[in-house]
């Protein structure tokens, strides 16, 4: 049993050369998106009309720039791929992205709750939207407990009418309003 | 240009500037008290406040939450071992210690007069060479500026984060997002996608809130279950204000190099107060008869990196003033608050608008001045600010980008842009590319493509951006930046040290 256990040096090596192979599939995959989008924003550019008064029109200065994009995704790409090999091989991917979301897990539930906040700004107004968004982001940081619901409930209130007062009041900048409710 | 001095100072010693100017210096302090929030957000958040106010006014603003963010980040850096900035992070070295030795006071004193005199000599510097390098860039044509930028975004690839062709892809990213709506010289639209959202291009603010304030936060809850041991804060400080404000003068080699190490390095794009901070602590040890002490809490190391990062304040806007190009996302910020007024920033700026120029220079002295009355005042109450949890700092800092992205132009659309670009930059954020290239890249792209199309407007040669000197040059130095980025990685690699990944 114990001649099985592997050393906690060689172990730690093995954990470390896993996650630098996962956080360079990761890479891989940003380096194919961007450069796939490069062509093709290249491509899109390219059909654009080139100008009478000039020897570079519209199209010249994306075309060139989301090319150079593709040659550098291409280059970091057969570098990261190089580097996935160094690192044993590709990893699972399928547990690898769960992993990273995992980790990640109360960043994208209060990125969630700012696509729906701003998703409802415009028909709930500034002061209501932003209440209900404060009061859950805050309860998903901190937890519910008793006093976490208080003094959240009291931050949202102070944060979102009083915010909304005082801009309106004092910078006179003018926030939604909202279509169902006019707050 | 008398007459433009006295415009200029009679605008910023105006009761109103002055008093705004305090509540500026104060957010600042506070804002960068908080660990894991930048002097960028705090200035992003600064922004749509100032729209209601006269240029200068804003801008004065604008520069007291600047500097009283360099300092703020002092005291966490001090008290917790927690750089309240990225621009503090050699501030911990040795300020840190200083303060679990028993001498928490002196550490923030030392500190706090270092960022003055740092931010004043930063400023004397600024009123001597911006000038006369606006004279010469007035002469500078489109084939030198279009090389300048290019210089420009290689620097700030290969400065900023661990990567070399992370930085280059995400200025390229930038330069690519700035091509999105109407072309700059004859406004065909491009790359729209038949999107309305997309039809006027995308405004460079809600870029700059996207990447780096929405980015932040996210990254701010998953790292908010670390506990800090708030018990380091001991209940009583003696400051020892004016004991410590000689202590620094008789350091006067010392805090003159590290002042001017945070002048070049904010002079340079996108090179800001985290690398300056850094590299004049490390040339007051190199220089230091006693280097072994750094480290263990000399006063030295405190004076060095905070005089360093304090300093860059008006090293940066030595190229936004002369140059019109922005050495960070904080002068970027600044750049975007003259824009919403109209000035157009560029060479020209200090002959058409000298008396907003001359008010900068005087507001970025009066603000050091706030900056230390506060702290000096006040700076026990500011040591309560790291006790507020993130539970409510983030989702309300959130709200304020929301409110600063909407206020710009008082458009939905624009919202539904920031959060589909702070998602983006959150990604890219946790892919470890660095996000000042990308805001750079955005910001300096229309420059670029407008100068490369007049440049080649006769007879589309591009041969002569190598046969007029200055471009060549700027090309050439661009080309050297590249080179040894890779060579100082090569080294790294070689001892043993670099990050495993830093080239891809």
């Amino acid at each position: 049993m114990t001649a099985d256990t592997p050393k906690p040096a060689a172990a730690d090596a093995v954990a470390s050369a896993a996650t630098r192979a996962r956080n360079e599939l990761a890479r891989l995959v940003s380096y194919i998106v961007f450069g796939v989008a490069a062509v093709y924003c290249a491509w899109r550019a390219s059909s654009l009309p080139t100008s009478r008064w000039e020897p570079l029109g519209a199209g010249s200065f994306p075309k060139l720039v989301f090319s150079v994009l593709a040659a550098l995704c291409l280059f970091a790409a057969i570098k990261s791929v190089i580097d996935i090999h160094r690192n044993g091989g590709m990893p699972e991917a399928v547990y690898a992205f769960g992993r990273w979301l995992k980790i990640r897990r109360i960043s994208f539930a209060i990125y969630g709750l700012l696509v729906v906040y701003l998703g409802v700004l415009s028909t709930l107004g500034f002061s209501l939207a932003t209440f209900g968004f404060l009061l859950i982001a805050q309860l998903l940081i901190a937890g519910v407990t008793r006093r976490t619901v208080i003094q959240s409930v009291i931050a949202a209130l102070v944060f979102s009418f009083g915010l909304n007062m005082l801009f309106a009041d004092v910078f006179n900048v003018f926030l939604p309003r909202g279509v169902l409710i006019a707050f | 240009m008398l007459d433009a001095f006295f415009q200029g100072a009679h605008q910023v010693f105006a009761f109103d500037t002055l008093i705004y100017m305090l509540i500026g210096s104060v957010a600042g302090i506070v804002a960068a008290a908080i660990p894991g929030f930048t002097v960028t957000m705090a200035i992003i958040l600064t922004l749509p406040l100032t729209f209601a106010m006269e240029p200068l006014q804003g801008i004065s603003v604008m520069l007291s939450v600047y500097v009283g963010g360099y300092t703020g980040g002092l005291i966490s850096a001090a008290l917790l071992g927690i750089p309240g900035t990225p621009s503090s992070v050699a501030t911990t070295f040795d300020a840190f210690p200083m303060a679990r030795n028993g001498e928490p006071g002196r550490a923030l004193s030392l500190g706090v007069w270092a960022s003055f005199f740092g931010t004043i000599i930063s400023t004397l510097v600024l009123i001597v060479a911006a000038p006369p390098l606006a004279v010469v860039a007035v002469r500078l044509g489109p084939w030198e500026y279009f090389s300048l930028i290019v210089f420009a975004l290689t620097i700030v690839a290969s400065l900023v984060g661990n990567s070399l062709i992370r930085g280059l892809i995400a200025g390229v990213i930038g330069l690519g997002l700035a091509t999105i709506g109407p072309d700059p010289m004859m406004g065909r639209p491009r790359l729209t996608f038949d999107m309305d959202l997309l039809a006027p291009g995308l405004p460079f603010l809600v870029v700059l809130i996207g990447i780096f304030a929405i980015s932040q936060l996210l990254d701010e809850v998953e790292i908010h279950g670390k506990k800090v041991n708030h018990a380091l804060i001991p209940k009583s400080i003696d400051f020892k204000t004016w004991e410590v404000m000689r202590e620094v003068l008789m350091r006067p080699v010392n805090l003159i190099r590290s002042s001017l190490v945070g002048v070049v390095i904010g002079a340079l794009p996108g090179a800001g107060g985290s690398i300056a901070n850094l590299l004049a602590y490390d040339q007051a040890k190199r220089s230091s008869k006693t280097p072994e002490k750094f480290g263990q809490g000399i006063a030295d190391g405190v004076v060095a990196s905070e005089a360093g990062n304090s300093a860059t304040a008006g090293g940066g806007l030595i190229p936004l003033i002369s140059l019109g190009i922005p050495g960070s996302a904080v002068d970027a910020i600044l750049m975007a608050s003259l824009m919403v007024h109209g000035i157009s920033v560029g060479p020209r700026l200090i002959l058409d608008h000298a008396d907003l120029v001359y008010g900068m220079f005087i507001a970025l002295t009066v603000a050091s001045f706030m900056m230390l009355v506060v702290c000096v005042a006040s700076m026990r109450l500011f040591l309560r600010v790291t006790d507020i949890p993130k539970q409510f700092i983030v989702p309300t800092v959130m709200i304020c980008c929301v409110i600063g992205a909407f206020a710009l132009n008082n458009r939905m659309g624009d919202l539904y842009l920031l959060g589909a670009i702070g998602l983006v930059g959150y990604i890219l954020k946790c892919l470890d590319y660095p996000l000042a290239p990308l805001v750079l890249g955005v910001i300096l792209g229309p420059i670029a493509e407008t100068n490369l199309r007049r440049a080649l407007m006769s007879d589309g040669d591009w041969t002569v951006f190598f046969t007029r000197p200055i471009s060549a040059l700027f090309l050439a130095a661009a080309v050297l930046s590249v080179i040894l980025s890779i060579r100082s990685i090569w080294k790294a690699h070689k001892k043993g040290n670099g990050n495993k990944d830093a080239l891809v």
